[in-house]
């Protein structure tokens, strides 16, 4: 199993190709386009779980997050076959390779992995509550690669030490990396000010990903100019 | 007439330049960017009111197209289409047929070419926006854009599934199903999926992003109307 990225980097399309009973876990919004020896599954997100405890974790996701995360499993059969995967906004993607290094990701920012990566729901306690951005991690474990994707470019930072990261930035990081919610400057009014808010000090040692556009930013930016909503 | 697609694949825009006077070409509304003032341009509803209402109604199509005559040699043309991404030619020759999501046409040339619009899968069935495609018969050349970058799938013997909403178009040869997708999505949200599903011999023009995962990702910045 391999993910090939396309039309980088504004457009990108992920193909993901699979031999006869590989299998891939995705977003489930996410696919665009598969051959059709691909047998779908919704929310199989672990075979030994009923129905019922899938449902369950589905909507701790939705409680957690604000948002929508449910995954569909895609599986060729007795044919190789390929599904293609792209994100809902503008922007880059990039595969990490995760070899038994625990990877955290801002929830929006996940789009696949095959079953060989345990995805799971990290509760982020008052941290991910203080932070304001609807910031909920999903961690990635176990051997393989990881499909991440951005609004805008991404870019790698190798860290040694500590740096901040705006929560809006964030796509992920390794988990050698420490994290806590800190106030942009001194004061909660200069914070505020600042358009900056509550930001993420990292520490520790690892890589973390970046992107270069800010969703809630561009959000911001353009629904203001959009007539009201009703509800 | 020469034609050149220039920018893509992000920005994808026509430039055409004439060979000679009276030679046309017939764009969407809204599509010129520049031109050399020489050029004439005629804003008409091709096929007349039923054909152009019919187009608007159903495709989602503008009432309205502009053709635009050159008056000499070497003049300038430029067109773009609304969203960002790619931009292609597709030459067809007399009575070959190529199927396009409604919004994609942005420009053809040829006086013989056909542009009709049909219903693709199973009418009044899906509430809303529906289900539209525009059917081009050759001869001729349609260019069409996609939002996001332009993928091409040549479709396999065992048949190809594609996302309704990334779907741009399609070649003859190729039958089509449309079905819901989304699984456990369509239990908590509104809009669930379509896909398509493709079997026979031809290719398949996917777009890599859709308009309306944008517009769902805006919506919630919307400000709220004030209630009375």
């Amino acid at each position: 199993m391999e993910f090939d990225i396309r039309y980088k980097p504004a457009h990108t399309l992920a193909v993901c190709n699979l031999n006869p009973n590989e299998m891939v876990r995705a977003e489930a919004g996410a696919m665009v386009s598969m051959t059709r020896n691909i047998q779908v599954e919704a929310a199989a997100r672990n075979k030994d779980e009923g129905m019922g405890k899938r449902l369950l974790k589905g909507l701790k996701r939705m409680a957690l997050g604000g948002e929508s995360f449910f995954t569909n499993t895609y599986t060729a059969t007795t044919q190789p076959g390929h599904v293609t995967f792209a994100p809902s906004l503008t922007g880059d993607m990039i595969v990490h390779d995760c070899q038994g290094e625990q990877l955290i990701i801002q929830g929006s920012s996940y789009v696949a992995a095959p079953d060989s990566i345990t995805i799971d729901t990290q509760f982020q306690g008052m941290k991910g509550f203080f932070s304001g951005e609807s910031m909920f991690f999903l961690t990635a474990t176990g051997y393989g690669p990881v499909l991440l994707n951005a609004f805008g470019a991404i870019e790698t930072l190798d860290l040694n030490g500590e740096m901040i990261v705006d929560t809006g930035h964030l796509v992920a990081f390794t988990a050698g990396i420490n994290y806590s919610v800190i106030k942009a400057s001194g004061g909660w009014i200069s914070s505020f000010l600042s358009g900056e808010g509550l930001v993420l000090k990292m520490q520790g040692q690892g890589r973390v990903y970046v992107q270069s556009r800010n969703p809630s930013e561009y959000g911001a930016t353009v629904g203001a100019m959009l007539p009201p909503r009703s509800n | 007439m020469q034609h050149q697609l220039i920018d893509t694949p992000d920005f994808g825009m026509l430039q055409v330049t004439f060979d000679q006077a009276n030679e046309t070409i017939v764009a969407e509304s809204g599509a010129m960017v520049a031109m050399d003032t020489g050029i004439n341009m005629k804003t008409s509803m091709r096929g007349g009111l039923l054909a152009a209402a019919k187009r608007k109604l159903m495709g989602g199509e503008s009432l309205f197209q502009n053709t635009f005559t050159a008056s000499g040699p070497g003049e300038r043309l430029f067109l773009a289409p609304g969203p960002e991404g790619d931009l292609r030619a597709m030459n067809l020759q007399a009575g070959e047929t190529f199927m396009l999501q409604s919004g994609a046409y942005v420009a053809h040339v040829g006086d013989e070419l056909n542009l009709d619009t049909k219903v693709a899968g199973l009418k009044g069935f899906f509430g809303g926006g529906g289900f539209f495609m525009l059917k081009v018969t050759g001869p001729g050349t349609v260019y069409y854009c996609s939002y996001g970058a332009l993928h091409e799938i040549d479709v396999p013997p065992e048949g190809y599934t594609v996302d309704n909403e990334h779907l741009v178009g399609f070649t003859e040869g190729l039958q089509f199903n449309v079905r819901k997708f989304g699984g456990l999505r369509g239990l908590f949200f509104s809009g669930e999926g379509l896909v398509c599903d493709f079997s026979g011999q031809g290719k398949i023009y996917l777009q890599t992003r859709n308009a309306g995962s944008l517009a769902a990702f805006l919506h919630p910045y919307r400000p709220v109307q004030a209630k009375g």
